[in-house]
């Protein structure tokens, strides 16, 4: 009975945390499921709107502006992960060093994250004005045309781009700073006895050491990417057409102009599976890169023993 | 001695009656009212005067304003609580068909009955029919055109149609007269910028959604088109459809730089209030502001012209109404609100300081042309403004934002219009299809 009780006991210490979880995590996730077999428009309760099975899913797959803005957020998140990444990882690896006055210097580059979204996309606006921004005044200054930079599909994805890399390189650099710092001197140490070069020590040392943290950056990155909403959303609402209208934003406006909430929520759980595979394969790594070190560790051992 | 006494007894028979008839607000006196008004020309004038309703009847009033598709989207979740926060809200046009489809607002008839709220000199026939009928009345022909079996919801309040604002000076520079067809509109909006290096011919809203569609229905009518037939079949792929898209691109390409991520807001105060457009053709709502030397570098030079004609005269009909939501806590005090606010005195009151009249009184009132002398242009206007000028039906929402997105293709990524349009006609077929709009066509 006792032993019974004591085998009880962690459950019970669990329980509390367990039913928030429940509350906090499942239930919204899923009234959001639920909601996804509806047809429910905004004026109506959630107990008044019709059930309609899969419909909203199918319609979905034969929805060209959904698939169009699907491909928009592939293109974006990937685009400004993979540039974030490289002016990130250099960034670090430049400034990796003893300077005087780093640490204001640190502060400075990580401040764009700081600001609030909506505030961001409000100042790439105005940056981005026709006549009056900073943009076009320095272009016209230096002689040059005005540039078209949110009044033309392409020119507008390249400027939601050129904000998203200004806002969160800095989130890559600083972890890539960490990383680096955290790096075994010794190994570096080796090196340079070994008469490494400066490139060679970056190549073939600091990034393979780096590895396991970057790729964890880049996947928190990608998933943030999928969901990136107000700068967007302030700076072209997704136009010019549907050039910038990623999937966060078409959700919105699913919901708010088309008024369909529960097309929306359909849509949302696209999101949302997709974003779990994205985390899946960042666990499963981490899993993997631990299994090989044991792996490396008990190699060792034998080794040694 | 005794007709002094009958004197003063009449005296007090007539003060008393004065207390009584004087004071219909007594009831509702230290209520405070909480209002949802869009940030918009007119309601911040109508803001301006609410100290003076405060005054005159001690019921309170707090503000909350909000951009005028951010305040649609607080108010469709608003009113779907049991007690709502609102008392009183002013609704844009096209929300009618989604509240009054759903039961979220009052029927008005109720207080108009009621001989303790409703104020005998209101004169409801001052009122704009056209107005009247587009904003406040729905359940009448096709569930939103005027019919005989259409009752009112709301009141219209900040309604508006549409006119051609135009540089008058520019115009007289170059011996050019204010265009009276779409094919002198069409003509004028592209010689201007030859004419005029750097200034763009009109401004025009253009952004993806809803704005590309406001401007792009604002054509479709004149030209002779509408968005659906008598039977709910999309036509607005025909020729007409097509010609107003055409019109629409034209305008944007000759306009001012950057015109295809414009709202009314930068085609208005940036483009047009800082000389940067020779003409700018939408809601009447924006002519106070251009007249405002603090705000508008051509204040002055404009001038009024009505909405040229394609193969008909179509302005449109749009803007605002008030109502009051059945969720809403203080109803009575409410009505008596809205009422003031749109009665004769109200209107022009609002309409000094700035506003758009919903009554006839008020655009023949003398101190108000002499104030805005654009004030007689505008009522003239009104004759044709159309109210079948886009469809008011609860679908509307998505159809609305699928053309403007479309058209924001046509304008940025040189979609052929024909097929845009083939499309939007498409996908809003089966969305009408969806909603049972051929339901009785199928039967037969």
């Amino acid at each position: 009975m006792l032993a019974n009780a004591n085998r009880l006991t962690p459950y019970l210490f669990l329980a509390p945390a367990a039913a928030v979880m429940a509350i906090a995590l499942l239930y919204p996730i899923g009234y959001m499921i639920y909601a996804s077999f509806l047809d429910w428009n905004p004026s109506q309760r959630i107990g008044e709107a019709d059930w309609v099975g899969l419909r909203n899913y199918a319609n979905l797959l034969s929805d060209a502006a959904f698939r169009e803005s699907f491909w928009v957020t592939i293109k974006f998140a990937v685009l400004v992960v993979s540039i974030e990444m490289v002016l990130g990882v250099g960034l670090a690896l430049l400034l990796d060093r003893e300077l005087r006055g780093m640490t204001l210097l640190r502060t400075v580059f990580i401040l764009p994250m700081m600001i609030a979204p909506i505030v961001v996309g409000l100042v790439w606006r105005y940056m981005y004005h026709p006549t009056v921004g900073t943009f076009n005044k320095v272009l016209n200054d230096l002689g040059l045309p005005s540039a078209p930079w949110l009044s033309d599909g392409n020119w507008a994805f390249a400027s939601i781009v050129i904000a998203d890399i200004w806002q969160w390189t800095p989130f890559i650099f600083i972890l890539s700073l960490a990383a680096l710092q955290s790096l075994p001197r010794s190994a570096m140490e080796a090196a340079r006895i070994d008469g490494a070069t400066g490139w060679q020590l970056i190549w073939h040392i600091k990034l393979p050491l780096m590895l396991p943290v970057l790729i964890v950056t880049a996947l928190l990155r990608l998933i943030d990417a999928f969901k990136v909403l107000e700068v967007i959303l302030v700076m072209t609402n997704g136009g010019p057409g549907l050039s910038t209208e990623i999937l966060a934003l078409r959700i919105s406006r699913t919901a708010s102009e088309f008024r369909e909430l529960g097309y929306a929520a359909a849509m949302s759980n696209l999101l949302l599976i997709l974003l779990l595979f994205l985390t899946l394969a960042m666990f499963a790594y981490t899993k993997l890169t631990e299994a090989r070190a044991a792996r490396l560790a008990a190699a060792k051992e034998v080794e040694v023993g | 001695m005794f007709n002094k006494w009958k004197l003063t007894g009449a005296a007090i028979a007539v003060a008393i009656a004065g207390a009584a008839q004087a004071n219909p607000y007594e009831p509702y006196e230290g209520t405070t009212l909480v209002v949802n008004f869009p940030a918009h020309p007119h309601y911040d004038a109508a803001i301006a005067v609410l100290d003076q309703f405060t005054e005159e009847t001690g019921i309170e009033v707090e503000v909350d304003q909000l951009q005028y598709l951010r305040m649609r989207e607080r108010q469709t979740l608003e009113l779907t609580k049991d007690e709502g926060d609102y008392d009183l809200i002013a609704y844009v046009v096209f929300s009618k068909a989604d509240y009054v489809y759903a039961d979220q607002l009052e029927n008005l008839a109720k207080y108009f009955m009621n001989p303790a709220l409703a104020d005998p000199d209101y004169d409801q026939s001052d009122l704009i029919s056209g107005y009247v009928q587009n904003i406040g009345v729905a359940g009448g022909a096709k569930g939103y055109l005027p019919g005989q079996l259409g009752s009112a919801f709301g009141v219209p309040f900040g309604s508006e149609t549409s006119v051609l604002a135009y540089r008058r000076d520019i115009f007289e520079k170059h011996g050019l007269e204010a265009p009276e067809t779409y094919d002198d509109l069409l003509e004028l909006a592209c010689q201007i910028p030859e004419l005029e290096p750097g200034m763009g011919g009109m401004a025009s809203r253009a952004a993806s959604g809803h704005q590309a569609s406001h401007a792009f229905l604002l054509h479709l009518a004149p030209l002779g088109g509408r968005v659906f037939d008598d039977a709910w079949n999309p036509i607005i792929n025909n020729e007409a459809g097509v010609a107003a898209a055409n019109a629409l691109k034209t305008i944007v390409d000759c306009g001012p730089e950057g015109g295809t991520t414009f709202g009314p807001a930068e085609a208005a105060a940036a483009a047009f209030r800082q000389g940067q457009a020779a003409m700018f053709m939408d809601s009447i709502a924006f002519a106070a502001t251009f007249e405002d030397p603090t705000q508008s570098t051509v204040a002055g030079n404009v001038g009024y012209a009505m909405h040229p004609m394609g193969v008909r005269r179509a302005s449109q009909t749009g803007g605002f109404g008030l109502a009051i939501p059945s969720n809403a806590q203080n109803k009575e005090a409410a009505f008596l609100l809205l009422q003031w606010l749109t009665s004769k005195e109200g209107d022009l009151a609002v309409a000094m300081e700035g506003g758009n009249p919903s009554r006839f009184s008020t655009y023949q009132n003398a101190e108000l042309n002499a104030k805005f002398p654009y004030s007689a242009t505008f009522g003239e206007a009104l004759e044709f403004a159309d109210p079948d000028w886009r469809p008011i039906i609860p679908v509307w929402g998505g159809i609305n934002a699928d053309i403007g997105t479309t058209l924001s293709q046509v304008l940025t990524e040189d979609l052929d219009p024909q097929e845009a349009l083939d499309g939007v006609a498409e996908r809003a077929r089966a969305t009408m299809e969806e909603a049972g709009y051929y339901t009785w066509a199928d039967a037969e």
